[in-house]
């Protein structure tokens, strides 16, 4: 609130210096306006949170106010922005400055991300660090909470014109991040009770940055620093004396984060320029938590970062660039008892070209070659198994395009991507079970796009995109991902009456994947389904020109998902919990909801001008959310089992996520 | 041989150079006519660029200060003689003009300015895209740029692929209507001008380090390192839209399981018997809600356990 007051009274502060300045050409524009919002939300917590996802409407109804004040003169300019006081999406800025010699700004603004409302928890203490209660199953008699987080950002900067062609750039962002999310620890280890747990947020993190150098052809230089740190109010979440030891759960550490880089650009002969960009970075860590051997963690990793790449347009129909790249992230760690071994190093190389060349008849065909290599160790790398592969990475593509009618585009694109990974020890590379990460794979991806325009108000565009990465080495873990993406879109203007638009969208992924499980291990299979399609179309009608407009507005998404087991006999045993008494075999284990949701809104708006300045708006939206899976259908926050081996007690979130909302708004807008 | 590649190189830069000093021919001083000329006929357009930023005569080198409308559009003398009409005699930035005509006629003033220092490694370049595909100086939306359309939109025109990944369900909040200042755009992460990442011109040397400009928590380092979160988030996330909760690629535990697949309770099948009204009669616990994560809640790093439990 206090950020809030600064900021107001700065800008009531600024205004008058506009009268110490030349009135010449004076404009001073603005615009008032008040949103009412009265819906009708029918959901549980879940679907509540899910509707009011990004934003602020936890009441039956709402009253948005904004403001807009804008002055320009031909030595000055001063914009002031408010809007959706006193919610959680409030937002207040101003920037202004002196043409030609310096720029600021001012910001404030909040956002809210809501998860759950109405979460449960067997323990007292929700959003401190510190958990207490025995827990029992009663959940009805649970604590409530809200897995929910407020961000509020505020700060500024100011650039300095007034030196050209050097230049000064600094600004300042402060972000506090507030509320509840939802973590997990397991009560014992391994194979105790899950407990799903409110994870409290009460984050600090400021930025700053200054940038500073000269920029005038055929010369750019810069010099750049940033200091970044994050500090969590919480070192830990303290847990009841049922967990076992350690007992508490590690929050994020305090850190902080400082980079200087240069970089430059010079123009050379024959249209050509090399430009650079260097940069070393510290990042460091500090957590009062962790005593593993009576005193604290620190954690330190650097960074290096270089970047060469010469461009050249010789001649008007050639586009030519190389680029060479290099990446080091070296973790310096404290190396207490070791746990270096799990310390990430790497450095990634990267080199290619690329080869434009415009053709006759309106084709240009581009193309390229790039090679990445990837060397990453462990410090103190001591399980074989466990040894990281170094990937070496060649990537071809080709890209035609043609424009040689007015009326159309066409795009054709092919890009091979090949991995090769190098396992260092026998043991990681007879390792039949490959990580999709660093497993050799081999990617073709087919990209064609058309773009029409047969009237001048018209405008069609079609796209295509296959994808298909075999990961050639891998026996057990992430064997095959393949996509088919379809994208349409039109827009139509018809003449001064009215504008149409609308898209229409198809997505198919299927993962294949192949594990072993079980002792002896036995194999198994699922095949992952992702299918999405969605449409969405749009209108404006100008039914009384320049005075009343109606606004239409339908998005559909549909999304399908599920999965196909394919499981070795041998897994339908009890250690799997697929023995006899379960019932279970190879017809009835597949899952056929797996984030399946419909996504279904529809929005009419009609907006009267009055007269120039004052215009009215009503409208009506209907918002529906329906979702199903087979992880969060019939959920229970406190599931029977065994003891100690499956029973969790768990908090709701994302639980509960359908919802169906009348939304009914109106408003009016003052303009000066 | 040394010689023989001297001659060469010397007749190469003899005949580049001759390319180039008639592609660079001086256009007449002449056949201007002024701003106000242009206004008899296109006052809309006049007026907008008297109030837009390069109608300021305090910022030096502005069009404003040089030849105003001409600045852009070339001498007017011939087209004002012939009548006036679209595209006569007058440059406009329609495709029949390349887009390095177009290019050049912004970079003329442009080139020195911050923000464009880069745009020799553009991506957008690279693809015949040119300054006034995405920008308008006589009609842009409001802010800044002085962009045709807002962001999302804009960048949806072309890059419908990654319009369709924002309808998701789970999503950067980019689109959302109620949210009165955006508070993330697409310029958030990328720069469309240009970046040493030339593929996706991300506004970081690596993609974590973007990431971490928001999501500072996720930073550490950490006693206990998952080795693929400090190398690359998009091994687990799909940053512009998901169908899977916490824009994650594949839903928990087959995403876990990805690389987690030959020993222990991480290799073993989970089903739909495993749900919460399954009739499986262990490991429930491992499928249900948040699957892994129910009890791996420090998946991104721990400071206590290397099993990310604490």
């Amino acid at each position: 609130m206090k950020t809030k007051i600064i900021i107001i009274a700065m800008t009531i502060c600024l205004m008058p210096l506009s009268y110490a300045f030349p009135q010449d050409n004076k404009t001073i524009e603005g615009e008032i306006g008040v949103t009412g919002v009265w819906f009708d939300l029918h959901g549980k917590e879940g679907g509540k949170a899910k509707f009011t996802e990004y934003r602020d409407l936890r009441e039956d109804g709402a009253v948005f106010g904004r403001a807009r004040l804008n002055l320009d003169t031909d030595k000055y300019f001063l914009n002031f922005n408010v809007g959706d006081f006193a919610y959680d999406t409030q937002y207040y800025t101003v920037d202004g400055g002196l043409w030609g010699k310096f720029k600021f700004d001012l910001f404030y603004d909040e956002i809210p991300h809501n998860i759950t409302f109405d979460a449960r928890t067997p323990f007292v203490g929700a959003g401190h660090d510190l958990l207490t209660g025995t827990p029992n199953p009663n959940f009805p008699l649970w604590n409530t909470f809200d897995h929910s987080i407020l961000r509020h950002q505020y700060g500024g900067g100011f650039k300095v014109d007034a030196i050209r062609p050097f230049f000064l750039d600094v600004s300042f962002e402060r972000e506090n991040r507030d509320g509840i999310k939802p973590t997990g620890a397991a009560e014992t280890s391994p194979g105790g009770r899950a407990f799903e747990l409110p994870e409290p947020v009460e984050y600090v993190t400021n930025n700053l940055k200054v940038s500073a150098g000269y920029s005038k052809k055929p010369l750019f230089l810069s010099l750049n620093y940033i200091h970044s740190d994050f500090n969590n109010s919480n070192s830990g979440l303290f847990l009841p004396s049922n967990f076992n030891a350690p007992n508490a759960f590690s929050l994020p550490p305090d850190n902080t984060y400082d980079k200087g880089a240069f970089k430059g650009a010079v123009s050379l002969p024959f249209n050509s320029r090399f430009s650079t960009n260097v940069g070393f970075a510290r990042g460091r860590s500090e957590t009062s938590i962790v005593d593993l051997v009576g005193s604290g963690y620190t954690g330190k990793v650097d960074n290096v970062n270089y970047d060469f790449t010469l461009t050249s347009n010789p001649v008007r129909f050639l586009d030519a660039k190389a680029y060479y790249k290099y990446y080091k992230r070296f973790n310096k760690s404290d190396d207490p008892t070791g746990v270096a071994d799990i310390f990430l190093n790497y450095k990634i190389t990267t080199y290619g070209a690329e080869l434009g060349v415009r053709f006759p008849l309106d084709f240009y065909l581009s193309g390229g070659y790039k090679y990445v290599k990837t060397e990453r160790n462990k410090r103190g790398e001591s399980d074989p198994l466990e040894i990281l592969p170094f990937n070496m990475d060649n990537i071809l593509f080709v890209d035609l395009k043609w424009s040689g009618v007015d009326f159309l585009e066409a795009r054709v694109g092919y890009e091979n991507f090949d991995r090769d990974a190098h396992y260092r020890t026998a043991d990681s590379f007879a390792n039949p079970a490959k990580r999709f990460s660093y497993a050799a794979q081999n990617r073709d991806t087919v990209k064609a796009a058309l773009d029409i325009f047969p009237l001048e108000n018209l405008n069609l565009g079609f796209e295509y995109r296959y994808k298909n990465t075999d990961y050639s080495d891998t026996v057990f873990g992430l064997r095959r991902d393949k996509r088919h993406e379809f994208d349409v879109s039109a827009d139509y203007r018809i003449g001064k009456i009215a504008k149409v638009y609308g898209y229409g969208d198809y997505g198919w992924i299927r993962f294949n994947q192949a594990q072993t499980g079980g002792a002896p291990p036995l194999p198994w299979d699922g095949d992952q389904w992702d299918k999405t399609w969605g449409y969405g179309i749009g209108a404006e009608v100008y039914v009384i020109p320049k005075k009343l407009t109606l606004i239409f507005q339908h998005d559909y998404v549909k999304s399908n998902g599920s999965v196909d087991f394919a499981l070795n006999n041998g897994l339908f045993v009890a250690a799997s919990g697929l023995g006899p008494g379960s019932g279970a075999n190879n017809d009835n284990i597949d899952i056929s909801r797996w984030d399946d949701y419909t996504l279904y809104s529809l929005s009419i708006k009609a907006v009267y001008n009055f007269t120039k300045s004052l215009a009215a708006m009503i409208g009506y939206a209907y918002e529906r959310f329906s979702y199903s899976d087979a992880q969060l259908n019939n959920y229970l926050f406190a599931p029977a089992g065994p003891p100690n081996s499956n029973a969790a007690f768990l908090t709701g979130a994302y639980k509960d996520q359908t919802y169906r909302a009348n939304v009914v708004f109106g408003g009016v807008t003052y303009k000066f | 041989m040394k010689r023989r590649i001297l001659v060469f190189l010397s007749i190469l830069f003899f005949v580049f150079s001759l390319v180039l000093i008639a592609q660079n021919k001086v256009e007449g001083e002449s056949g201007f006519v002024g701003s106000e000329a242009c206004k008899d006929c296109h006052e809309g357009q006049y007026n907008k660029f008297v109030k837009s930023v390069h109608g300021k005569k305090a910022v030096p080198g502005n069009p404003a200060n040089r030849d105003g409308c001409e600045s852009c559009h070339g001498p007017g003398a011939q087209h004002v003689e012939k009548g006036g009409g679209r595209g006569v005699a007058i440059f406009l930035f329609s495709k029949k003009e390349t887009s390095t005509a177009r290019d050049s006629k912004c970079l003329t003033c442009h080139q020195d300015m911050r923000g464009v220092e880069n745009w020799n490694l553009s991506k957008h370049k690279s693809f015949l895209v040119a300054c006034d595909n995405c920008h308008s100086i006589h009609s842009p939306v409001p802010g800044k740029s002085y962009l045709k359309a807002r962001e999302p939109d804009l960048c949806f025109g072309c890059h419908r692929n990654i319009r369709a990944l924002f309808n998701k369900q789970s999503h950067h909040p980019i689109k959302e209507e109620f949210v009165g200042r955006q508070a993330l755009k697409c310029s958030s992460c990328h720069n469309p001008m240009g970046t040493f990442d030339i593929k996706a011109m991300i506004k970081a040397d690596s993609v974590n380090d973007l990431c971490y400009r928001c999501h500072a928590e996720k930073r550490g380092p950490y006693a206990f390192e998952h080795p693929p979160v400090p190398e690359n988030c998009l091994y687990c996330h799909e940053v512009h839209g998901s169908n899977h909760s916490r824009l994650l690629t594949r839903k928990v535990p087959l995403l876990c399981q990805s690389c987690h697949n030959s020993t222990g309770h991480p290799s073993r099948p989970y089903t739909n018997l495993h749900s919460f009204v399954g009739t499986a009669t262990q490991n429930k616990n491992r499928f249900f809600a948040r699957g892994c994560l129910n009890c791996h809640g420090n998946i991104h790093g721990s400071s206590l356990v290397p099993t990310f439990q604490r």
